[in-house]
């Protein structure tokens, strides 16, 4: 089983990357590096890679800025239950919607016939395209990865060490700087890591927002291979971002081996959330998170109507017309994607707990996990590139087929099953699988009856990850769709470049439906299935 | 012997690898019925020869035998080993009565005699009504009691139990020491039990076998260990000791740092360096200030215990150790003659 794992990491992870420094370094099958160095020379190749790096830098800080904000209103702010319940709304769409939808949203709101821009304000020709609206846009889609990283962290922190601090004499502003957000640092890097590492891949955004002026190298490789049909050019730029992805991967990695200073989801210390902020402060809190909400609120709510009117901007009258261009010249694309993820999710289920449960259990399992990580953690670009031309040829010719997709989605998503299965192990006493075999039960039974209910939560887990890349994602596989086998996210992006902005909205709304509808399916299944044990209780020692 | 016992340990070694760490040729018999307790300082290889027994570890030589049968190359499950671990190690996701009947299930007993049986054992354990219960809702005490009779319901060979009591607190601790005593009894089960603590070896043993570095020192009664033990090492282990080293005088005398002290008879040769053990508890504070083994002393430290008292005496150039019920103040301490044991030098 082990050496299977590592024959498939071998094939879907190491050869398409082997295969691209290939690509990059030969020409014609031999070995030359001039073309490359070529390639790197070009000017347009240093802006997009600073471009690059700058994009990123700045969504790490403003995204780990509201992520903060956020997770600090919630911790400490005493926040209602419909506050509460509309913060993790406002958090959780991002997370589920195509990756065009922000992006769509700010040409509805800012673009030439724009919501503000041109509705409100009265402008002609306003100027959505740049810095600023993919800054924003970027920051908007990928901040709640900082706040799901920061919030069990300041929890945990809770106002008792604040308290403290207080006792001691020291005032709100001094706890706060020497002890909460002393405490926070590590999360802090690792939020802003995560969100460098987001935007430096993300392909959709800029594609959509960035424009002339701001080329960064997702997109610059993706229109040298389609634009230019240079492949060769698009590997080169896909290794010039793999190398900082990598470098933050590997940073983020140790930072967060280091387990920082505190335990985190530990016995939920309940945040005493106490003193530790002014009435005042509170307000300036909540009313900074309300503003946030509003805006994402705001900008689905002008999808939303976008998909059911004529013409946004033009032509308000309600219509279903873009739904029906969804379910007539979209169907093809629609069931195609259902039929990848369908045959992607379990797979990539079972994968994500079968490596999750050798990781713990084998020599050489740390480097297991580091290498399933890998296709994860490069950017989309890199990956759908090299799988271009790593399975483009024989011996393993796949190209144009489901399964390159599909092998693709399952080595890149499962990585979130992974982990929860070993948090989930982690858990579980070791002594628990030596009772079972010497209470008489053998391997097999060993693993179904025991410690597959017990991280059957983790399947379920990877199941949904699986499910909503499979519906959402597009910076890989556009390279990787066909004429056979096309995506929903692919119909969108055609949609976009053909200024059919209604039906793009429709079919944006339509896959946020299908994958809210699907994950609360899965989560009832889950409960359904383990019954009583759905929070999944362990035995505690006394 | 017209009984095979129902454990048998022979020579059995194991070493991990890379260290000093293991079993050394280690040889226990346990009858049927019978409680053997195995102590010893931690890393002396308790858990080590439990896991030989069950089979979690392979003798590197030696065998193993249960119920007449040798074991030793055996797998764990057919075994049939019932181990109660030092976490419980419950299946979190089964209620009480499915966690007791999952070795009835694998063996493939039909639901209604499994449960009937499940709960019989519940019953035995005395944990009638907890059945539909998830373990993470019992204290620590019953999810020991489950542990216990998940061990015990397919009516193993041999019931092994890895510090099955260090979880509890010291209340729950003593009530399941009797417990585990008295269900070990009536199901007439050979059964070996790991701990670290005195108390709990010297009260709940049949036998009591001491480990020291992956050797075996001395198997024997709670009572003869206490009162014979075969080193210094047992001796201290097992309880509170007077050690004092000495040189023979006379064929019923040492010279030590407390002064002469007259012994049982021996046979030492004279001059030879010696060691005595006198438990603090054989020590009399006298009232009297001469006579055989009378020595002054002086209360250097004094620890009142409500019922009794330890106190540390400095007496001659030496120290010495008493526990004792006496109130008041001691000026002169009595050492029968018959308190006084000789322990093998090393």
């Amino acid at each position: 089983m082990l050496s299977l794992i590592w024959l498939l990491l071998a094939l879907f992870v190491a050869f398409p990357l082997l295969m691209l420094g290939i690509r990059a370094a030969t020409d014609n099958g031999t070995f030359d590096l001039m073309p490359a160095i070529n390639a790197l020379r070009q000017t347009n190749t240093l802006r997009a890679f600073l471009n690059s790096l700058l994009l990123a830098t700045l969504v790490g800080v403003l995204g780990t800025a509201l992520g903060f904000l956020f997770a600090f209103t919630v911790a400490r702010a005493r926040v209602g239950r419909l506050m509460a319940w509309l913060l993790d709304t406002a958090t959780l769409l991002p997370l589920i919607s195509p990756p065009f939808t922000t992006s769509i949203a700010f040409v509805f709101s800012f673009g030439p016939r724009g919501f503000i821009t041109h509705g409100v304000l009265g402008w002609e020709n306003a100027q959505v395209y740049g810095l600023r609206s993919t800054l924003v846009a970027e920051a908007l889609t990928y901040f709640p990865l900082a706040y799901m990283a920061l919030r069990p962290m300041l929890t945990a922190i809770g106002g008792n060490l604040e308290e403290m601090a207080f006792s001691l004499g020291s005032s709100r502003w001094r706890a706060f700087r020497t002890v909460t957000l002393k405490l926070t640092v590590p999360g802090l890097a690792n939020a802003f890591l995560l969100l460098f590492a987001a935007s430096l891949a993300d392909f959709a955004t800029p594609l959509i927002l960035a424009g002339n002026d701001l080329p960064v190298l997702p997109t610059e490789a993706y229109l040298q291979i389609t634009g230019m049909f240079d492949l060769k050019g698009g590997a080169v730029l896909s290794l010039l971002l793999l190398v900082p992805a990598l470098l933050v991967f590997l940073l983020q990695r140790r930072l967060v081996a280091r387990r920082s200073y505190v335990t985190l989801g530990g016995k939920g210390v309940r945040a005493s959330a106490g003193d530790s902020v002014t009435p005042k402060l509170r307000w300036v809190l909540v009313i900074g998170c309300m503003l946030v909400v509003l805006f994402i609120f705001y900008l689905y709510g002008l999808l939303a109507y976008a998909s059911a009117v004529r013409a946004f901007g033009a032509n308000g009258t309600p219509t279903l017309a873009n739904y029906r261009v969804v379910f007539t010249q979209g169907m093809p694309a629609i069931r195609d994607t259902l039929i990848i993820a369908a045959i992607a999710m379990p797979l990539g289920g079972l994968y994500g707990v079968l490596v999750g449960s050798l990781v713990g259990r084998v020599r050489g399992g740390q480097a297991l996990e580091l290498v399933s990580m890998i296709n994860y953690a490069l950017p989309g670009t890199v990956v759908g590139i090299g799988y271009l031309v790593a399975f483009n040829t024989p011996p393993f010719l796949m190209t144009g087929t489901a399964a390159i997709i599909i092998a693709c989605y399952i080595f890149r998503y499962s990585p979130s099953g992974i982990r929860t299965t070993i948090a989930l192990l982690a858990q579980i006493d070791r002594s628990i699988e030596e009772a079972s075999t010497s209470l008489g039960a053998g391997t097999a039974t060993t693993f179904r009856r025991v410690m597959l209910p017990l991280v059957l939560p983790a399947f379920f887990a990877g199941l949904s990850v699986v499910f909503i890349r499979s519906m959402t994602a597009i910076s890989a596989t556009i390279f990787l769709v066909s004429i056979h086998w096309t995506l929903i996210t692919v119909r969108i992006l055609e949609n976009m470049t053909e200024l059919s902005l209604g039906p793009a909205a429709a079919f944006s709304i339509f896959v946020i439906v299908v994958v809210l509808v699907v994950t609360k399916g899965l989560e009832l299944l889950l409960r359904q299935l383990s019954g009583r044990s759905a929070q999944l209780m362990m035995v505690e020692r006394e | 012997m017209t009984e095979m016992p129902s454990v048998r340990v022979e020579g059995a070694s194991f070493s991990y690898p890379g260290g000093k760490a293991g079993v050394f040729d280690i040889t226990i018999d346990i009858a049927p019925g019978e409680l053997v307790v195995c102590i010893g300082p931690s890393g002396c290889g308790k858990t080590t020869l439990l896991k030989l027994i069950t089979g979690l570890l392979p003798c590197s030589a030696g065998r193993v035998w249960l119920g007449g049968e040798d074991v030793t190359t055996a797998s764990v499950r057919s075994r049939q080993c019932g181990i109660v671990f030092q976490s419980y190690a419950l299946f979190p996701h089964m209620s009480v009565w499915e966690n007791v009947a999952y070795p009835l299930r694998v063996r493939a007993v039909d639901r209604t005699e499994r449960r009937r049986q499940a709960e019989a054992m519940l019953d035995t354990v005395g944990l009638r009504g907890y059945s539909e219960r998830l373990p993470a809702a019992l204290s620590g005490g019953q999810q020991q009691r489950v542990a216990l009779a998940r061990a015990l319901v397919f009516k193993p060979r041999t019931l092994l139990l890895d510090e099955p009591l260090s979880a509890l607190d010291a209340a729950t601790r003593i009530s399941m020491r009797d417990e585990i005593r008295r269900i070990q009894k009536q199901q007439n089960i050979a059964s070996l039990l790991i701990t670290h603590d005195r108390d709990e070896a010297l009260s709940l043993a049949d036998r009591v076998a001491v480990l020291r570095d992956g050797r075996l020192v001395q198997i024997a009664p709670p009572q003869e260990l206490y009162d014979r033990p075969a080193d210094a090492f047992v001796a201290s282990f097992i309880g509170r000791t007077n050690l004092i080293d000495g040189r023979v005088v006379a064929p019923d005398a040492v010279d030590t740092a407390i002064g002469r002290i007259v012994t049982p008879a021996h046979a030492m040769p004279m001059g030879a360096a010696v060691r005595l053990l006198v438990r603090p508890e054989r020590i009399e504070p006298s009232s009297t200030e001469t006579g055989e083994n009378v020595f002054a002393a002086t209360v250097v430290h004094d620890r009142f215990f409500g019922a009794s008292r330890e106190i540390e005496l400095s007496v001659g150039q030496g120290m010495l150790k008493i526990d004792t019920t006496v109130r008041g103040t001691i000026a002169h301490v009595h050492l029968p003659r018959q308190a006084v044991q000789f322990l093998p030098t090393h």
